[in-house]
């Protein structure tokens, strides 16, 4: 990769960054109309964009933000009010922005069609699209764009700003002209304070002033020395009294709140990778080599090599576990990331459908994997866009029902032990069991029987199941049957889980709880004839010994009476057709209790052999874990062991076809 | 001060892409004794610690702006005779005023190619020569 590649790799990354930042101010910015600091921010990303774009060559790119750019100098200077169609149209030029850089990244080379935004952005900047704003009009007109010399800052601004538009589509490589008003009221600003202050005499301002054009002939750059500076070097004033001067000029400037500098370096995800699966391996190793000591420990007792040796592997064994949690420390990144998608997403939506609907976010600093991040934002768009599409109801039907108009969608993270809880929570109209119940029999997806004995949820747990949609109509958001089924496929995948708190009236509740990282997982190591599985320890409620004849056969089903619950028994060696001692009569068995869907299920296996570390490496060629193995991992004493997925094991029985 | 290819430069800009750019570009003008900062109060105390002979700033940053930055230069007693380039946009070039005022010595307007630079940092430095 040469250097420009490179750097166009970081303005990729880092401009994507910038617009996922924007797109959220943008919202804030909606509902918070006079946040100077935010449109100051907004200003400043897009500005900045543009800028690194000139100097990259991405024609279009300027183009575009510049344009957008003086829309957003117009807002921060209060001469254009935000109103929700102007923010459509920002909005949209933003949408372009994200396009753009999808094709420089492509490098394909295509150019889009920007007529219409940049016509929109030209009618908003130009008043058109703005609801008589007619106070800021009388300001435009007063600005006609003369070179004269100005004393007031602001109408120079809009000067200047008018200029620069209508140079917009013409190359401007060298359009040093359009800096000449701020050059010239610069040496009257100087000159007239010395005349005040009685230091120099109007005389020798105006020389001053006929030296600098004369420089300014002569030189075609921007660079013209300022009156002040002649003013001393022709011995008119003195230094001090020119700087007194300039000092007396110059605002005081905002103090910037003097923040902690955070030393950060960017590093390719790939080599971040490389580093975990690095640090993998030698957890394997460390893994092994503490069953080889220990080993040695009991041949070997009274030796003083081995006791070094063993005191040297709890020392490696400790720096291992620190070393891990480092690197993966390394990979987490605030759920911030994928959450500041959604406000805009949320809005966008609420106008569409004409609800109001209001998104809190709340623990956007909580960490998670890198990947998880990766993978989850796909299920919480659909979840969000179901909560604001079926969830929250239209705004007169709220008031109908006592509600305040605007819906409420609260999405929070946190964390809670090994694991982070993502919460998707509205205040709408519910799901109303009953209902779902009719349409699960009207469906034959079971017996009115059966779907009588079923808990709430286990009903709910039916709107996870492929093609099975809640809503009576399809909207353009949401409702065509799916979804929620690749939601929950996409949430298990990564080990996580989804539960559904429901109220009729009062609002639903979705909660995703994920692994704080994938890579790594404690296993509990079972035995089923001469095969090791480990099984996600996560997923383990407890182990429990059996006699056989504990096992009751209820239609069709074996059972276990486990402490006044009935739990279904499932046998290892049957879902991976092994010969096993516990299908074939011994008297004990063990039993492992494991949740899914909280939900109880009981494995049966024939040994357990305890609790181990467990590096995940999936399997060449054997991408679908829909057979219920997870990947594949090497214990400590060097076997290549499968890990088994519970939930899609015992999510096939859930659903009737073991 | 004379203009010299090994002076150590301090690049100031809160938009990494843009140090990177200005950092070659001054890498193809000869100079390779480049520092960066994100900020101008990174920048103020690394040129507090730093024996810096030239700063390159960007106007447009939060915290601390690159005029602020000039200013609070312009202000120490150890760094006020720094040279300063400013890199501003076109938008800002009605506020060059300001940083003229505020005793900036040159500015540049983005984009700019390596030999308008060159000739920036070359006027610059002759000028300081002269005085």
């Amino acid at each position: 990769m040469d250097e420009m590649d490179e750097i166009i790799s970081d303005f990729l990354i880092e401009t994507t960054e910038l617009i996922e930042e924007l797109s959220q101010k943008f919202v804030e910015l909606e509902s918070n109309r006079d946040n100077q600091a935010l449109v100051n921010d907004i200003f400043r990303s897009v500005h900045t964009i543009k800028g690194a774009s000139g100097f990259l060559g991405f024609t279009q790119m300027v183009q575009l933000t510049h344009i957008t750019e003086s829309v957003l100098k117009k807002i921060k200077d209060g001469d254009i009010f935000l109103a929700p169609n102007i923010m459509d149209v920002i909005l949209e030029s933003i949408d372009m922005v994200k396009v753009l850089l999808e094709h420089i990244k492509q490098k394909d080379e295509v150019e889009e069609d920007l007529t219409d935004i940049l016509g929109k952005l030209q009618g908003v900047y130009d008043g058109a699209g703005a609801s008589g704003e007619g106070a800021k009009s009388a300001k435009q007109a007063s600005a006609t764009p003369e070179p004269s010399v100005k004393d007031d800052n602001e109408e120079l601004n809009t000067e200047i700003d008018l200029e620069d538009l209508q140079s917009r589509f013409a190359p401007k490589d060298e359009d040093h002209d359009s800096q000449e008003p701020s050059e010239e009221s610069s040496p009257k600003h100087v000159g007239e304070l010395l005349v005040e202050d009685g230091k120099v005499s109007e005389d020798d301002v105006e020389d001053a002033l006929t030296i600098q054009s004369m420089i300014k002939e002569s030189i075609d750059t921007g660079d013209v020395p300022k009156v002040g500076e002649i003013l001393t070097a022709t011995d008119k004033a003195s230094r001090e009294d020119v700087k007194k001067v300039l000092a007396k000029q110059t605002a005081p400037a905002d103090k910037g709140q003097p923040q902690q500098v955070e030393q950060t370096i960017r590093v390719d995800v790939e080599r971040l990778d490389n580093v975990l699966n690095l640090v993998g391996e030698l957890v394997l190793a460390r893994n092994r080599l503490m069953k080889l000591v220990a080993n040695l420990e009991i041949k070997y007792a009274d030796t003083a090599d081995v006791s070094h040796l063993s005191e040297l592997t709890a020392f490696i064994n400790l720096i291992t576990t620190d070393l891990q949690l480092a690197v993966m420390k390394t990979r987490m990144q605030p759920v911030k990331k994928v959450f500041n998608k959604f406000p805009r997403m949320v809005r966008d939506l609420a106008r569409t459908m004409k609800k109001e609907v209001e998104l809190r976010l709340v623990g956007e600093e909580t960490e998670l994997d890198k990947s998880i991040i990766e993978e989850v934002g796909d299920p919480l768009v659909h979840l969000i866009r179901n909560a604001a599409d079926h969830g929250i109801e239209l705004p007169d039907v709220r008031e109908d029902a006592g509600k305040p108009r605007y819906g409420t969608v609260i999405l929070s993270a946190y964390q809670e032990g090994n694991n982070i809880v993502l919460s998707i929570e509205d205040d709408g109209k519910g799901i109303d069991v009953d209902k779902l119940k009719e349409k699960i029999i009207e469906r034959e997806l079971a017996s009115h029987d059966e779907v009588e004995r079923m808990s709430n949820k286990e009903v709910l747990d039916y709107i996870f199941l492929p093609g099975f949609s809640m809503a009576k109509q399809v909207t353009d958001v949401s409702g065509r049957g799916v979804g929620m089924d690749v939601v929950k496929t996409n949430i298990t995948k990564l080990n996580g889980a989804i539960s559904i708190e429901t109220e009729v009236g009062r609002g639903t509740r979705f909660l995703l709880r994920l692994p704080l990282t994938l890579a790594i997982i404690q296993a509990l190591m079972v035995g089923v004839a001469n095969e090791v599985f480990a099984v996600p320890l996560s997923s383990v409620v407890e182990t429990v010994r059996l006699d056989k004849k504990d096992i009751k056969t209820i239609r069709g089903q074996e059972t276990v009476f486990l402490r006044d619950e009935v739990v279904p028994v499932y046998r290892l060696a049957n879902k991976f057709y092994i010969d096993s001692s516990s299908s074939n009569g011994t008297e004990k068995v063990y039993m492992v209790v494991i949740v899914v869907n909280e939900k109880k299920f009981g494995m049966m296996v024939d040994k357990l052999y305890g609790q181990e570390e467990v590096v995940i490496k999936s399997i060449e060629g054997f991408a679908n874990s829909s057979d219920g193995i997870a990947g594949a991992t090497i214990t400590g004493d060097g076997k290549v062991v499968l890990i088994i997925d519970p939930t899609v094991i015992f999510s096939a029985t859930l659903q009737g076809h073991k | 001060m004379a203009y010299d290819k090994n002076m150590k430069i301090l690049v100031v800009d809160d938009f990494s892409t843009m140090r990177r750019i200005v950092k070659n570009i001054l890498k193809q003008l000869g100079f390779d004794k480049i520092e960066e900062a994100e900020d101008g109060e990174q920048a103020f105390t690394k040129l507090k610690n730093g024996a810096f002979d030239f700063l390159v700033t960007d106007w447009n940053m939060p915290n601390v702006s690159g005029l602020e930055l000039l200013k609070r230069v312009r202000s120490d007693a150890k760094l006020k005779s720094m040279p300063v380039l400013m890199v501003t946009a076109e938008a800002e070039k009605e506020q060059v005023v300001e940083a003229v005022k505020a005793g900036v010595n040159n500015y540049v307007i983005k984009p700019f190619t390596a030999d308008v630079l060159k000739e920036k940092i070359e006027k610059i430095f002759e000028k300081m020569v002269k005085k």
